[in-house]
C-alpha cells in the first residue's frame, strides 16, 4: 500500500480565498458571517450566512466558462485550481489518466435548481431554461474540476451530505493507496441557498447572528458556502518531485447510525471514531487535536462531545469548531476541516472556536480553544464529519514521520 | 479480479417489483437481431451476432396519474401503480419521496433474494451505496418552490427537509433495514450505478465492510419528464431502482451457496468534448478493465450500453474498437426509458436475468458516458447458476 500525503491546499472561503488568506483567517479567529446577498432574505427572521461575496470565478478559473457551470461547480474548480497552484506540481509531469478528482456535496447545484424552480413558478414547467436544466446534475461538481485542470482520471461526486468531503478524501486516499492514481484532488463544495436556509430555520437549528459551538448558550448553525479542495498524492510521487509535504492522510472511518434521519447518535459516532483510529493504526492518545463537526446546535455539540468523552476517556485533546468562523458549509465543511487540520500540523497552531463566552456545565473537560488561536505542536488531527442520513465520516491526518 | 461476487438482486422497474418481473418482461418483448451500422464496426473486426438479441423498444404506458402538473407527454416508462405501503406498510414510510420508496423496497427485496438476515451480529459489516443524478429533483424543487409561494418564505415542512438532501434514499434504506456499515451516495447521473459498483467493491476490498448493497435509483416525476422533453432527449422518461448484494467471495457467511456473478474489473475516466478525447477515455477504460480482469476480450459476448438514440453508437463504437470485435449490443433504455443513474443497474439485472446459454459462464461489458465527459465501464462474469432457473 502506498502512503498518501497532502501537498496542496485550495480553500475558497468566507474568511479567505487561497491558503495564505485562509491561514491568516484561522489564526486571527476571523468571522466570515455577513448579511445574505445571494438571495432575497428579507422575509426570513434570520438573515445572516457565511457567503463568499469576494468570489470572482473569472479571476481564478482558466478553462471553464462560468456561464456554463453552476456556482458549486465553480467553487470546486476554483478551489482545485488553487490547490494545484499551491502544490507546485507541473501537471505536464503527470500522466493525465493517473490524476483524478472526488468532490463531496450536500445540495449540488442548488442555486441552479432554485433558478429553474423560479422559472416554473413564473411560467410553468415548460418555462424552464434547457441550458439551466443541463447544469442541474450534481455530477458536474467533479466534472468542473476535471475540465478546469484537464484531468483524465476518475471524476466522482459523492453526495453524502455534510460529511461528504471526508468521504471524498477517504475515497481519494484509497485510490492512491491502492495504486489506481498518482494524484487526486479531493474535498467538497456547496452554495448558500434559500431552501436550506428555510429548512434549517424550520428545524429550529438556525441561529441569528453568531454561531457559538460548545458554548452553554449555543443556539444553532449559520449556513455557509465555498469550495475546499486538497491535493493528495502518493508519498513516493511527492518525494520524487521534491514537493513540499504538509501532512499525511493516515486513514479514515465511515459508518451509519441507521436510526434517525437528522438526529446524531452518540454510540454510532463513538464507533466511527474507533473505526477511524483502527484504520489509521493510531490510538486515541496519539490525537493532538480534534477538528470538530461542531455545528453549534445544542444537540450536535452535546452528542459529539459525549462521544469524544466515551472514546478518549480522561485524555481529551483540544476540540474546536471552525464553523464558528465560516458557518456550516455543508458538503464542503469537512474539507475545510481537513485543510484547517493540515495547517495545524504544518504551522503548529490550533484554530479557535470563536463567539465562545460560557462553558457548558454538561461538557466539563472539553477545551474548545476559545476565541484565540493557540500555538501547539500538532502531530495527529482527527477531522470529524457527520450528516443527515446518519452518514458519519472521520479522517485522520498526521505529520509525516 | 476484485474477488467480489454478487449473490442476489432486485429491481423495481416499469416491469414490476423483483427479479422475476424483470426477467419476464425481458423475455416477452419481441426481439430483433440488431446489426450494427457499418461505421461502428472497427477495421479488422468481424461483425458478430452473439448473445443476447436486443429487444424492440417497449411501449410506454400512461403516466398521467403520477403528476398533478401537466406533463409534456402522457406516456412514459413508470411503475404507475407502485405503492410503498403495499411492500413496507404505513409506519415510517409516509414521508418517503418516490425515489426513496423505490430504493428502500429494492434494497429489502435484494436482501431477501441474497438470503441475508440482518441482525446485531452483522449489521455493522453491511453497508449500502446508491447512485443518483441529484437525489429527488421533485423533492428539492418542491421545497424551494414553497419558499417562493408561501406567505412567508420559511413556511416549509421541516419533516420533508431531509428529502431535499441527496443521501436521503441511502439513509432511509439503512434505517429501514438496519444497515450500520459504510453508507454512501454517488451522484454522477448516467455513470452513477457503475460508480456505485466501484465504490462498493472498494469498500469491500479495503475491508471496511464485508458486504454492500449496491444500487441506483431514479423516480418518475414531472420535473424529470419536463427535463427529458425540454433538453430534447430521444427516449421517454423512465424510473427504476436496481440493487445488488455484493460480498467477498471468501466470506462464506455472507456468500452462502449462491454466486450469480463476479465483478471482474471496473474502470473510470474523463474525456470532455464528445469527440476523439471522449472516445479515447472510453477505449482506455475498456482496455484497462480487460487487463485487470485477466480475460480474452473475444470472450465478451455482449456490451450493455447506456445509449438512448436509435443511431447512437457513442459507447458501442469505442467499446468495439477496444475489444477488437463486435459483440451483441443491449440498450436497456429501449425497455425501461431514460433512467439516468439506474440505467447501469438495469443493464446488470437484464444480463443476470437472461437464461444462460452454456455451462461455462459468460462475460458482459457494461458502459456508461455522461454528457460532460465522464466514462465508466465494468466487466462482469455471469455464472451458470445465475438466471431464473436458479430460483
Amino acid at each position: 500500500m502506498n502512503r498518501v500525503v497532502v501537498t496542496g491546499l485550495g480553500p475558497v472561503s468566507s474568511i479567505g480565498i487561497g491558503v495564505s488568506a485562509f491561514t491568516d483567517g484561522l489564526r486571527e479567529g476571523r468571522s466570515g458571517i455577513s448579511p445574505i446577498r445571494s438571495f432575497d432574505a428579507s422575509g426570513f427572521p434570520h438573515r445572516n450566512a457565511g457567503e463568499v461575496p469576494g468570489f470572482r470565478p473569472e479571476a481564478l478559473l482558466r478553462r471553464i466558462d462560468p456561464a456554463r457551470w453552476g456556482r458549486s461547480g465553480q467553487f470546486a474548480a476554483a478551489a482545485a485550481r488553487l490547490a494545484l497552484a499551491d502544490s507546485g506540481l507541473d501537471p505536464a509531469t503527470v500522466a493525465v489518466d493517473r490524476a483524478g478528482v472526488v468532490v463531496g456535496t450536500t445540495s449540488g447545484e442548488s442555486v441552479v435548481v432554485e433558478a429553474v424552480t423560479a422559472q416554473q413558478v413564473e411560467a410553468g414547467f415548460g418555462g424552464m431554461d434547457p441550458d439551466l436544466l443541463r447544469q442541474v446534475p450534481a455530477g458536474r461538481l467533479a466534472h468542473a474540476v476535471s475540465t478546469e485542470l484537464e484531468l483524465a482520471g476518475e471524476s466522482l461526486t459523492l453526495a453524502t451530505a455534510c460529511s461528504a468531503s471526508n468521504y471524498a478524501i477517504g475515497y481519494a486516499y484509497d485510490t492512491l493507496a491502492t495504486g489506481e492514481a498518482d494524484v487526486m484532488f479531493a474535498g467538497g463544495a456547496d452554495s448558500v441557498c434559500r431552501w436550506a436556509h428555510a429548512g434549517f430555520f424550520r428545524l429550529g437549528a438556525l441561529t441569528a447572528d453568531a454561531c457559538s459551538p460548545f458554548d452553554r448558550d449555543r443556539s444553532g448553525i449559520l449556513t455557509g458556502e465555498g469550495g475546499a479542495i486538497l491535493m493528495l498524492e502518493t508519498l513516493e510521487h511527492a518525494r520524487h518531485r521534491g514537493a513540499r509535504i504538509y501532512a499525511e492522510v493516515l486513514g479514515y472511518g465511515l459508518n451509519c447510525d441507521a436510526n434517525h434521519p437528522v438526529a446524531p447518535d452518540r454510540a454510532s459516532i463513538a464507533a466511527c471514531m474507533r473505526a477511524a483510529h483502527r484504520n489509521a493504526s493510531i490510538k486515541p492518545e496519539d490525537v493532538d487535536y480534534i477538528c470538530a463537526h461542531g455545528t453549534g446546535t445544542p444537540a450536535n455539540d452535546s452528542v459529539e462531545a459525549q462521544a469524544i468523552f466515551d472514546v478518549f476517556g480522561d485524555r481529551v485533546p483540544p476540540v474546536s469548531s471552525i464553523k464558528s468562523m465560516i458557518g456550516h458549509t455543508m458538503g464542503a465543511a469537512s474539507g475545510f476541516g481537513a485543510i484547517a487540520g493540515t495547517l495545524a500540523i504544518a504551522h503548529g497552531f490550533l484554530p479557535p472556536t470563536i463567539n465562545w463566552a460560557n462553558p457548558d456545565p454538561a461538557l466539563v473537560g472539553l477545551d474548545p480553544v476559545p476565541n484565540t488561536a493557540r500555538q501547539a505542536s500538532v502531530r495527529v488531527v482527527q477531522n470529524n464529519g457527520f450528516a443527515f442520513g446518519g452518514n458519519n465520516a472521520i479522517v485522520l491526518i498526521g505529520a509525516v514521520e | 479480479m476484485t474477488g467480489v461476487v454478487i449473490t442476489g438482486w432486485s429491481t423495481v422497474s416499469p416491469a414490476g417489483v423483483g427479479r422475476a418481473a424483470l426477467a419476464a418482461a425481458a423475455a416477452t418483448v419481441p426481439a430483433v437481431a440488431t446489426v450494427p451500422a457499418a461505421a461502428t464496426v472497427p477495421v479488422g473486426a468481424s461483425a458478430g451476432g452473439g448473445w443476447p438479441v436486443e429487444p424492440l423498444p417497449a411501449a410506454p404506458v400512461d403516466v398521467t396519474a403520477l403528476s398533478d402538473e401537466p406533463l409534456p407527454t402522457t406516456t412514459g416508462h413508470a411503475l404507475v401503480d407502485f405503492d410503498v405501503r403495499a411492500h413496507l406498510g404505513r409506519k415510517g414510510t409516509s414521508f418517503y419521496d418516490r425515489a426513496t420508496a423505490l430504493a428502500v423496497v429494492a434494497c429489502g427485496d435484494a436482501l431477501r433474494d441474497a438470503a441475508v438476515q440482518v441482525d446485531d451480529g452483522n449489521r455493522a459489516r453491511l453497508g449500502v451505496v446508491l447512485g443518483t443524478s441529484l437525489g429527488s429533483f421533485r423533492s428539492t424543487s418542491d421545497y424551494t418552490r414553497e419558499t417562493l409561494v408561501q406567505d412567508k418564505p420559511y413556511l416549509v415542512n421541516p419533516v420533508l427537509f431531509p428529502n431535499t438532501v441527496m443521501n436521503c434514499a441511502a439513509g432511509q434504506a439503512a434505517i429501514r433495514h438496519g444497515l450500520r456499515g459504510v453508507n454512501a451516495t454517488v451522484a454522477t447521473g448516467p455513470l452513477a450505478f457503475l460508480d456505485a459498483l466501484r465504490y462498493g467493491t472498494n469498500a469491500i476490498a479495503r475491508g471496511y465492510v464485508d458486504a454492500m448493497l449496491v444500487g441506483a435509483v431514479e423516480e418518475f416525476s414531472p420535473h424529470r419528464a419536463w427535463t427529458t422533453s425540454l433538453t430534447g432527449q430521444p427516449v421517454p422518461t423512465g424510473e427504476a431502482a436496481a440493487v445488488f448484494l455484493l460480498a467477498r467471495a471468501d466470506q462464506s457467511g455472507w456468500v452462502g451457496p449462491r454466486r450469480e456473478a463476479e465483478v471482474l474489473a471496473l474502470a473510470t475516466a474523463y474525456g470532455p468534448g464528445g469527440g476523439p478525447a471522449a472516445d479515447r477515455a472510453l477505449t482506455g477504460c475498456v482496455t484497462r478493465a480487460v487487463r485487470r480482469a485477466g480475460i480474452d476480450p473475444a470472450e465478451i459476448t455482449c456490451v450493455f450500453t447506456g445509449e438512448t438514440g436509435p443511431e447512437d453508437t457513442d459507447e458501442f463504437a469505442p467499446a468495439c474498437a477496444a475489444l477488437g470485435h463486435v459483440p451483441a449490443r443491449m440498450r436497456v433504455s429501449r425497455l425501461f426509458g431514460r433512467c439516468d443513474a439506474a440505467t447501469g443497474g438495469l443493464a446488470l439485472a437484464t444480463f443476470l436475468a437472461a437464461p444462460p446459454t452454456d455451462a461455462a459462464g459468460r462475460l458482459a461489458l457494461l458502459t456508461a458516458r455522461s454528457p460532460d465527459g465522464g466514462t465508466a465501464v465494468a466487466i462482469v462474469r455471469g455464472w451458470p447458476d445465475a438466471g431464473p432457473a436458479d430460483r
